[in-house]
């Protein structure tokens, strides 16, 4: 998979860089918006990573061209621009998905992903990591062999980390796709807190190997460890 | 073209103004008394010709030829003298011309008699000679030997204005000294009422954010310019105050971005001089990381409350069951209302509607919740209650069994930065802008927000939103 970067801000381009490259995929980095144009429209990517604020071609620029030239690359904006009405007007340009900085790298990570699959069939029912096995749409799971008796939102939040196994999952996504909380604020950090506990409890506690780990200013992550 | 351009100073302003009314009165008034002279003076002068018309009448006589004619021997008489200084005319009533005196010359005075001239009595009237001349004329008919004829006398209008003269020409000459005088005394009054402004404003040049607080001079209370000077005085303060808010919230914003800021910078350099395990390095990044995330969450609230005060925020109002929402935020936070083993109520009437914006309510309630969890020991119990205040408000109080704000405090809890508890950690009770926001979303859906609390008896947060069913008709228990 070939990514482009577009983005001028050299540290923030390595680190993206680094990231994603670590994530398996390819990638290109541009600096400014003439040169992420050019990239663009003579290479095939599978996906372009576009900053808004660039120099010599605004973002927005860059986008409405690529779009004009009807290459249908999908586009990821990632912008501190963070008003409603930026994120409607780089949709409506034609951007497929929009980020604010500053981000999870997880949640970007994610949202690359959820793009590249797109038009690909739905997820099976049946998720399994080691002996924990769930099927999501019977609302059964079950750790080796034994049923877990889990409270509804338990349920959804080992879900939603299992489809993601060896991912790490940050507290925003969690906010936003179990918790559907459009606005984030303190309170709903603390009440994930306490899930995640809940759900340790059950899941790992009588268990030898430990499958939920917290990855400390990050998130939360479902794995077997190697060890 | 020339154009008459309007003078920028009120002094001069007022003073051409004044000026020009008075001379205007001033015309007005000269005129006036013209008119009232001159009526004066010509009936005095009809006066006269009745007399000259009298003694004219006893000098005539026929001559030999049958004309009529003066007599002689009077030409030296003084009466007739002064009779020959006026115009005189004598005709027949067919209109022939019977007798002209030396000044009237070749001019007639009125062409032929109209009817009823002169016959009761003197007939008295301007009229305009041949040649152009106005004049009063007086006439009155006679019966000389059998004859009937019309004497006319006629006296010209400029005998009347050359004593008049006199008069005006002082009126004219006075007027520009007494235009004079009215200016001066008017530029010096509006001057002096007009000091004050100028005092003011010298004041004001010197109001600057450093010197916010001084104040206009006031000269009195009562005056037009003492009331424009408390007006300017009053919102002198209230731009004081908010600077003084301002201040104090950059001073506190910058020192919750600094804390985070430099617990970054510590960890970072005391982790790079010494050689760690990876695991180390790792802990080291992660709580790096969760300084980090303090920091976005306080500069995400900062951007909400800013754009607040910029009035960029738009509201998607609804009307939305009130009860129902609070169930809702009560169940997001359930599970920490479980942890303590607080006990949650909720009273009231379930169909009363708030008509706000659902989510922003939703958040302040919320905050309000999440504090009172917080702050209630373990065992403890909050309990909500919605009812109606008057027919179109409903209130939502949440009363917990905390420790309580003592009244010092809890007049200040709504502002940015003021935590409830400053002696907690700041990573346990965030950055104290929880209420503010809250604060914030219920303002800005035309509520109020409010706290009555003492201390060891619990807090009591009490929000008013405009409200759907609460008619006047229904009885508050």
């Amino acid at each position: 998979m070939r990514l482009l970067i577009v983005e001028d801000e050299e540290k923030m381009a390595r680190a993206l860089r680094t990231g994603l490259e670590a994530e398996q995929f390819s990638v290109d980095v541009a600096g400014t918006g003439e040169e992420g144009f050019f990239l663009a429209s003579t290479e095939s990517y599978d996906l372009v990573i576009l900053d808004l604020m660039l120099p010599s071609r605004d973002g927005m620029e860059v986008l409405t061209a690529l779009r004009r030239k009807n290459l249908s690359v999908p586009v990821l904006i990632l912008t501190s621009k963070d008003t409603v009405e930026d994120r409607v007007r780089g949709l409506d340009a034609g951007a497929d998905d929009y980020l604010v900085k500053p981000f999870a790298f997880s949640e970007l990570t994610a949202r690359i992903r959820a793009l590249l699959r797109r038009g690909k069939p739905e997820p099976t029912d049946i998720l399994k990591l080691a002996d924990l096995e769930m099927d999501a749409a019977g609302r059964v799971v079950s750790r080796g062999g034994k049923e877990l008796s889990l409270t509804a939102r338990e349920f959804d939040l080992l879900e939603y980390l299992l489809r993601q196994p060896g991912r790490v999952v940050s507290r925003e996504m969690l906010a936003r796709d179990v918790w559907r909380e459009t606005a984030r604020y303190t309170p709903i950090d603390n009440v994930i807190d306490v899930h995640i506990a809940h759900l340790r409890r059950k899941l790992d506690e009588p268990f030898a190997r430990k499958l939920l780990h917290t990855v400390r200013g990050v998130g939360f992550v479902l794995r077997e460890e190697s060890s | 073209m020339w154009q008459l351009r309007r003078p920028k100073r009120i002094r001069t302003r007022l003073t051409l103004y004044y000026v020009g009314m008075l001379a205007g009165v001033l015309a007005l008034y000269f005129a006036g008394v013209s008119l009232l002279l001159f009526w004066q003076a010509s009936n005095v002068l009809k006066r006269l010709a009745a007399e000259d018309l009298e003694t004219v009448k006893g000098l005539l006589y026929y001559d030999d030829d049958g004309h009529v004619d003066v007599r002689e021997d009077y030409h030296h008489h003084s009466d007739w003298k002064q009779v020959q200084e006026r115009l005189l005319e004598i005709l027949a009533l067919d209109g022939t011309i019977l007798y002209r005196n030396e000044r009237l010359g070749d001019r007639t005075i009125g062409g032929a008699p109209f009817r009823g001239e002169g016959v009761h009595g003197y007939s008295g009237r301007t009229a305009k000679m041949s040649d152009g001349t106005k004049i009063i004329l007086i006439s009155r008919q006679y019966d000389l030997g059998g004859q009937t004829i019309l004497i006319r006398v006629g006296y010209s209008q400029d005998l009347i204005w050359n004593e008049l003269r006199g008069t005006l020409l002082v009126l004219i000459l006075a007027s520009p000294l007494i235009l004079a005088g009215a200016a001066y005394a008017v530029y010096a009054t509006v001057g002096r009422a007009l000091e004050p402004v100028s005092k003011m404003a010298h004041r004001a040049q010197f109001i600057d954010s450093e010197r916010l607080n001084e104040r206009l001079p006031v000269e009195s209370e009562e005056g037009e310019l003492g009331y424009l000077a408390g007006v300017f005085n009053a919102m002198l303060s209230r731009i004081e105050q908010s600077f003084e808010q301002l201040k104090r919230f950059t001073a506190d914003a910058s020192h919750e971005l600094r804390t985070p800021l430099a617990a970054i910078r510590s960890i970072g350099e005391v982790a790079l001089q010494e050689n760690a395990t990876p695991d180390e390095y790792r802990d080291t990044i992660g709580s790096m990381l969760e300084e980090v995330n303090r920091l976005t969450t306080i500069v995400e609230s900062l951007l909400t409350l800013s754009r607040a005060d910029a009035g960029q925020i738009n509201l998607q109002v609804s009307v939305f069951p009130l009860a129902a929402l609070v169930r809702e935020s009560a169940a997001l936070l359930q599970i920490l209302i479980d942890d303590k083993q607080l006990t949650f109520t909720l009273a009231g009437d379930e169909s009363i509607g708030a008509q706000a914006d659902r989510l922003y309510i939703r958040q302040a309630v919320v905050n309000i919740l999440h504090n009172a969890v917080k702050f209630t020991p373990a065992g403890g119990s909050i309990s909500a209650r919605i009812q109606c205040v008057g027919a179109s408000r409903v209130e939502l109080s949440i009363a917990d069994t905390g420790p309580g704000i003592p009244p010092e405090r809890s007049a200040r809890v709504f502002e940015r930065f003021v935590r409830l508890d400053e002696a907690r950690t700041p990573a346990d009770s965030g950055a104290g802008l929880g209420l503010s926001v809250a604060k914030w979303a219920v303002q800005a859906n035309n509520g109020e927000i409010g706290v009555a609390s003492a201390v060891g008896s619990g807090s009591r947060f009490w929000i008013r939103l405009p409200a759907v069913g609460c008619s006047s008709l229904r009885l508050e228990s």
